[in-house]
């Protein structure tokens, strides 16, 4: 106030309109860091052996593996982003160039990850690609490998595998929440060999391919035609043949479950639910990244063959996890 | 009759609903833009017209973020742009390219970020492919009776203002001098443009909206000079380029990569463009004959092979 005081009003007045804006700015700047917050890094790790995955199922699976020796950190678990057009951000590639250990999906899906880790190249920091690991031709049309039931326990042999090699001395600890883990699908595999026993070849329809490995496992016929799925995971628009074709799908009651991404969605998707709805075909909603909280990867495979099922037996909609 | 037309119209064409909703907005709004874009075409405002389909971007992917459809992003920015220039001033020769400009660029940014919020907060996904490049056969049906309304509204401002608009197009002094209100004409002619404009991004998209709009009208232009004669000829062009666009597409489904089918735009703009090349060719061959005819004249020795 004094200063201000040695202006004359005029001055001030300016002088106060500029400081507002800045403050307004400074505000602004604040709620967005504040919004980025969620992914960002939280520096220290008290010893923990930093490990970043690409998306949240990969996270959520080097914390069962690593257990309490592990900080795991997801680039990934924004239910509102489409990973498939996801950009990295600086705060990402922090993460990244201080991670010991990286896990990342491959096959395109993730590709951000090889930039930001070309960027910061380290010799101490391993990195596992899934697609790599699973020996998958980059030609491999699906590239949502979570879904796989295969995967999980050749990801949890190989997370042993580095993390043990990080520190040798916990590798009896890492071994032991591998098994355990692998036990724990156990309920998962036992669903999937239910359904495909009790509804052999299920016809269901889908928006895109994200679930399509457990679907397979379950024994289901998808009626969508891939070329439909690809257009819409690509985000460009299909051709009119496919959208009449999965209208009749819903039209003509030719599927016992609409099997729906709730994370690559637009006007056409939304199209698509409606007519489902409007002929009473049971939905299945499905997601690219884990839904959070209250669920590890485990629970939320089991939980969407159970969501599955619910269609199928009980003519049920699970929408949303 | 189906049998021999089987090669060009392919089984379930004429059944698709798709097909139907895509064909019936085509129209309107090749309809639309014809008659807007004659006066587009005449008036010299094309790169109004090309700005304002390009600001459309930022109105699209606005509107994604905000969750309701992209055609009402797409007009509410337009209009609001088309207001901005016309207060900047866009009747003043000189400063209409600038104010244009300015306006332009900073709404171009704005769509960067929009854009860039869509894909990575809203899990919206092909908003920049529909945005920029149209997604005729996406159009939800709910849409339709908008765009037919929209259409209705923009004709009826061309027709009410038919005579005042040709005459201040042809000559702003003559139109003043009759007593016509040059601004307010050229004004209601930019809210026209504006919503033309935004129905062809629906249709062909924000970056080729212009082609719509202008490409018929031109063409027109080159076979009659005839402004009610051009406006038909246009309206021909656009819906017949529309539709046979409409059917290729449709017929791409079977070309590589098998099953997805090209964007109708890229056949649009292609016939619009091809259509414009070919109305050249009359003029071309005549200056040719008359510049012949003047060395004749001039008692030049022919070379061989010239003409």
């Amino acid at each position: 106030m004094p200063v201000l005081a040695l202006l004359d009003p005029r001055t001030t007045r300016r002088l106060l309109a500029v400081l507002a804006f800045r403050a307004a700015l400074a505000a602004l700047a604040a709620l967005f860091a504040a919004g980025c917050a969620g992914s960002a890094f939280t520096g220290s790790s008290r010893g923990r052996i930093l490990a970043v995955g690409a998306e949240n199922e990969y996270a959520n699976v080097i914390s069962q593996i690593g257990g309490r020796y592990v900080q795991a950190v997801a680039v990934e678990s924004n239910p509102n982003t489409d990973p498939h057009s996801f950009e990295a951000s600086p705060s990402v590639a922090e993460e990244v160039s201080s991670a010991r250990l990286v896990v990342q999906n491959g096959v395109g899906y993730d590709s951000f990850m090889n930039k930001i880790e070309s960027a910061s190249s380290s010799s101490s920091r391993r990195v596992i690609d899934v697609q790599t690991l699973l020996g998958l031709p980059d030609s491999t049309p699906n590239p949502h490998l979570w879904y796989k039931p295969t995967t999980m326990p050749v990801l949890a042999a190989a997370l042993v595998a580095d993390l043990s090699a990080i520190e040798p001395q916990h590798a009896a600890y890492f071994r032991a929440n591998a098994q355990s883990f692998d036990r724990s699908l156990a309920p998962w595999y036992a669903a999937i060999k239910h359904f495909r026993d009790s509804y052999p070849g299920t016809p269901v329809a889908t928006t895109e391919p994200v679930g399509d490995y457990m679907l397979e496992a379950a024994g289901t016929r998808n009626l969508t035609p891939f070329t439909l799925q690809a257009d819409i995971m690509n985000g460009v628009d299909p051709a009119p043949q496919s959208v009449t074709l999965e209208n009749s799908l819903f039209a003509g009651h030719r599927v016992k479950a609409f099997v729906y991404n709730e994370q690559v969605t637009d006007s056409l998707t939304a199209s698509f639910l409606d007519q489902a709805k409007n002929y009473r075909v049971p939905v299945v909603g499905v997601y690219e990244t884990m839904p959070t909280p209250g669920y590890s990867y485990q629970s939320w495979m089991l939980a969407e063959v159970q969501a599955l099922e619910r269609a199928v037996a009980d003519r049920v909609s699970t929408e949303k996890l | 009759m189906s049998h021999f037309l089987t090669p060009v119209f392919e089984p379930g064409f004429f059944e698709s609903t798709t097909v139907h909703v895509a064909a019936l907005v085509g129209a309107a709004v090749a309809l639309v833009a014809a008659a807007v874009g004659l006066f587009t075409v005449m008036r010299g405002q094309s790169f109004a017209g090309e700005a304002l389909g390009d600001i459309g971007t930022t109105g699209g992917s606005g509107a994604f973020l905000i969750g309701v459809g992209p055609l009402w992003g797409f007009v509410a920015i337009s209009i609001v742009a088309a207001a901005a220039m016309e207060m900047i001033g866009i009747q003043r020769p000189r400063g209409r390219d600038l104010a244009t400009g300015i306006v332009l660029g900073a709404a171009l940014g704005l769509a960067a970020l929009f854009l860039y919020l869509d894909a990575t907060y809203r899990n919206t996904t092909g908003a920049t492919v529909t945005i920029l490049f149209g997604s005729i056969f996406t159009i939800a049906g709910s849409t339709t009776p908008v765009i037919i309304v929209l259409s209705a509204t923009a004709l009826a401002i061309v027709a009410a203002l038919y005579r005042p608009l040709l005459l201040s197009s042809v000559s702003t002094d003559l139109a003043a001098a009759r007593g016509i209100s040059v601004r307010l004409v050229g004004a209601l002619y930019l809210l026209a443009l504006a919503i033309s404009v935004a129905l062809a991004s629906m249709t062909i998209g924000t970056i080729l909206s212009t082609a719509l709009l202008v490409g018929p009208a031109a063409t027109a232009l080159r076979l009659t000079r005839r402004p009610g004669a051009a406006m038909l000829a246009a309206a021909g062009i656009g819906i017949g380029a529309t539709w046979l666009g409409i059917v290729l597409a449709y017929d791409s489904y079977d070309w590589p990569p098998v099953g997805h089918g090209w964007p109708v735009s890229f056949f649009v703009v292609t016939i619009v463009f091809v259509l414009y090349l070919l109305s050249g060719l009359p003029e071309l061959w005549r200056t040719r004959r008359r510049r012949r005819v003047d060395r004749a004249i001039a008692g030049e020795p022919q070379l061989a092979g010239d003409g």
